[in-house]
């Protein structure tokens, strides 16, 4: 009987002891928020004692006494400093820690390493090195500021570094920045909120209206650009205007050495953050531009794109639309290409939400008549999960299901299905 | 089991409960948490701020007071009560997702650096009374003579409709 009430005993302060620790995280947090109000009762009673004793007699006297001696002492001659003059020298070195040098050179980088596993034919699986971006932002003065962006990418034959973005920015204030440099064309969305480093979009790829090296939009733009907020009460109005280069003789790239033309192209980003629907981005853009392709003809460029977003991450929405509309100079022939991607994630609340599934559908046509772009057709399925491994760095993992047309771009079988795989992270 | 073998195991289970009704947190533990002041420096030309625009300011959406005062926004590092209220009710992101957001914003060339992270009410008292156009959240039992408390949608600290709480 007496061992029944033992074996009682023990699983009662088992059951003390376990419940005992399951709540350390709980109480280690309740100690460093003691302890932080701790300290902070410690610096008022220390503001407390400092002002008493700057305030007393003694100390007065002390510091007439000091104040005295530093007159009739030599200039060089250090006096020792009393508590009052501690605590005004302590908060002048802590202000001037806070000030901001310039330049002030802020350094970061971006990687990404891939697998891929498809059934396009001609293709191997296999494992591919992405982008390392280092990322420069300097402070010149209060107003001036310098953006920079270079990226190493791995070819067969070695590796390229390319200069994605450089710009030097002047800020009147918060409606009027006026910049220099070479862009990410603010022509939509995605193409200006996510740049090279893929650890910042959800997904492992950009979408193909966007897309580096892509044709569909001009990704990159050589000028100069206006931007800042319109004053618009809740409606939370901002602009980006644009003048530059355009397209190069190979139009993925932007004329970084010289227009190939008199023309300069224009872009104009009009966007709206209402203050009552806070994470909602709706915006509009015009791009128009005068190509000349190597063949020596002329075609007029003119871009419109529309786009609504919803960026919170639960849920996470995402859709863009463009047109993109080629008139031949001479003999004023047209054609019209659309494409579109609505991405849709959603961030887990578990596991403190670092999971975030998310799927993409994208969509782009262009007419037979398109002269300046070979074929682009694509309906695209993009299903994966994101992984915050922690807050610098992610797993991601997709299946994509593609068609194509098979007559334009021969190499491609119609329709390919993929495994992709992605640790992207910011250093 | 005879008597005494029921009044220990009642002793035993009486002074379980007890004892987790000692530990659990109740309501009358946990306090409850005092208004998070918005103060500036002093010359700072703004008195009232809209939720929405204090929203805007700590978004890095408005970066200057006016064309010749920039925004210097200090927030405190991770654990302070005022910075776990700022996220929670203005940023409304957990801890990763506001790294993130600044990381993003400043590779967006949209700003220049991120917040400044002060690690106490002193540091904190300090840089808004020295450095113009700067902005900080304390809790409203710490504000010190010498800074100025903005109104919160037209509320002070302690107003029963106060919104940072």
């Amino acid at each position: 009987m007496h061992r029944r009430v033992l074996v009682m005993v023990v699983m009662f302060l088992a059951a003390g002891s376990a419940r005992g620790q399951s709540s350390p995280p709980t109480d280690q947090t309740e100690q460093v928020k003691a302890l932080l109000e701790r300290v902070e009762q410690l610096e008022k009673r220390l503001a407390e004692v400092e002002a008493k004793q700057a305030a007393s007699p003694v100390t007065s006297a002390a510091i007439s006494n000091v104040s005295t001696r530093q007159k009739s002492e030599p200039q060089g001659a250090t006096a020792p400093p009393g508590p009052a003059h501690d605590h005004m020298a302590q908060e002048q070195a802590v202000a001037q820690q806070a000030e901001i040098h310039y330049p002030s050179l802020q350094f970061r980088g971006f990687a990404d390493m891939d697998f891929s596993a498809t059934d396009e034919k001609g293709t191997t699986s296999g494992f591919k090195l992405g982008q390392l971006v280092l990322h420069l932002a300097s402070p010149l003065s209060r107003k001036i500021s310098y953006f920079g962006e270079m990226t190493f990418n791995a070819h067969a034959d070695g590796y390229t570094v390319e200069v994605e973005r450089s710009i030097i920015r002047y800020d009147y204030n918060d409606y009027f920045k006026l910049s220099f440099g070479r862009y990410h064309t603010p022509i939509g969305y995605w193409n200006t909120a996510f740049h090279h480093g893929a650890w910042l979009q959800t997904t492992i790829d950009r979408p193909e209206i966007v897309k580096f090296g892509g044709t569909f939009t001009p990704v990159h733009f050589v000028g100069f650009l206006a931007e800042g907020n319109i004053p618009s009460g809740g409606a939370g109005l901002s602009y980006n205007v644009g003048v530059g280069n355009g397209r190069g003789d190979i139009i993925s790239r932007p004329g970084d050495a010289g227009d190939i033309n008199n023309n300069r192209a224009w872009v104009a980003n009009i966007f709206a953050r209402p203050v009552k629907l806070y994470g909602l981005q709706l915006g509009a853009s015009v791009y128009r531009d005068k190509i000349t392709l190597m063949n020596g003809k002329d075609y007029r460029e003119w871009i419109t794109s529309a786009h609504l977003v919803w960026t919170r991450g639960d849920p996470e929405f995402l859709t863009e639309f463009a047109n993109v509309n080629h008139r031949q100079v001479l003999t004023n022939r047209t054609s019209n290409s659309q494409g579109f991607y609505t991405q849709l994630g959603y961030r887990l609340p578990w596991f403190e939400k670092t999971l975030k599934p998310y799927y993409r559908f994208e969509y782009i046509h262009t007419p037979k008549s398109e002269a300046v772009f070979t074929n682009l057709d694509l309906v695209e399925s993009i299903a994966g999960l994101r992984y915050d491994i922690s807050s610098y760095a992610a797993f991601k993992g997709e299946y994509r299901h593609a068609s194509r047309n098979v007559l334009e771009t021969p190499t491609f079988n119609g329709s390919v299905s993929g495994l992709f795989l992605q640790t992207s992270f910011t250093f | 089991m005879n008597a005494t073998n029921k009044r220990i195991v009642a002793i035993l289970w009486t002074m379980f409960w007890l004892s987790t009704l000692f530990q659990w947190p109740s309501s009358a533990q946990t306090t409850r948490g005092d208004d998070i002041a918005v103060v500036v420096n002093p010359d700072t030309p703004v008195n009232d701020l809209s939720l929405a625009e204090v929203r805007k300011v700590l978004l890095g959406e408005r970066q200057y007071w006016n064309s010749k005062l920039p925004v210097v926004l200090l927030i405190r590092a991770p654990v302070a009560r005022e910075r776990d209220v700022v996220l929670r009710v203005i940023y409304q992101m957990t801890e990763t997702q506001f790294k993130q957001y600044w990381i993003a914003k400043i590779f967006r060339a949209e700003a220049a650096s991120p917040p400044k992270i002060v690690y106490s009410n002193d540091m904190q008292f300090e840089l808004v009374t020295a450095l113009p156009g700067a902005i900080a959240f304390v809790d409203a039992r710490n504000v010190r003579p010498g800074l100025k408390v903005l109104r919160v949608d037209g509320h002070l600290p302690g107003d029963r409709d106060y919104p940072l709480r």
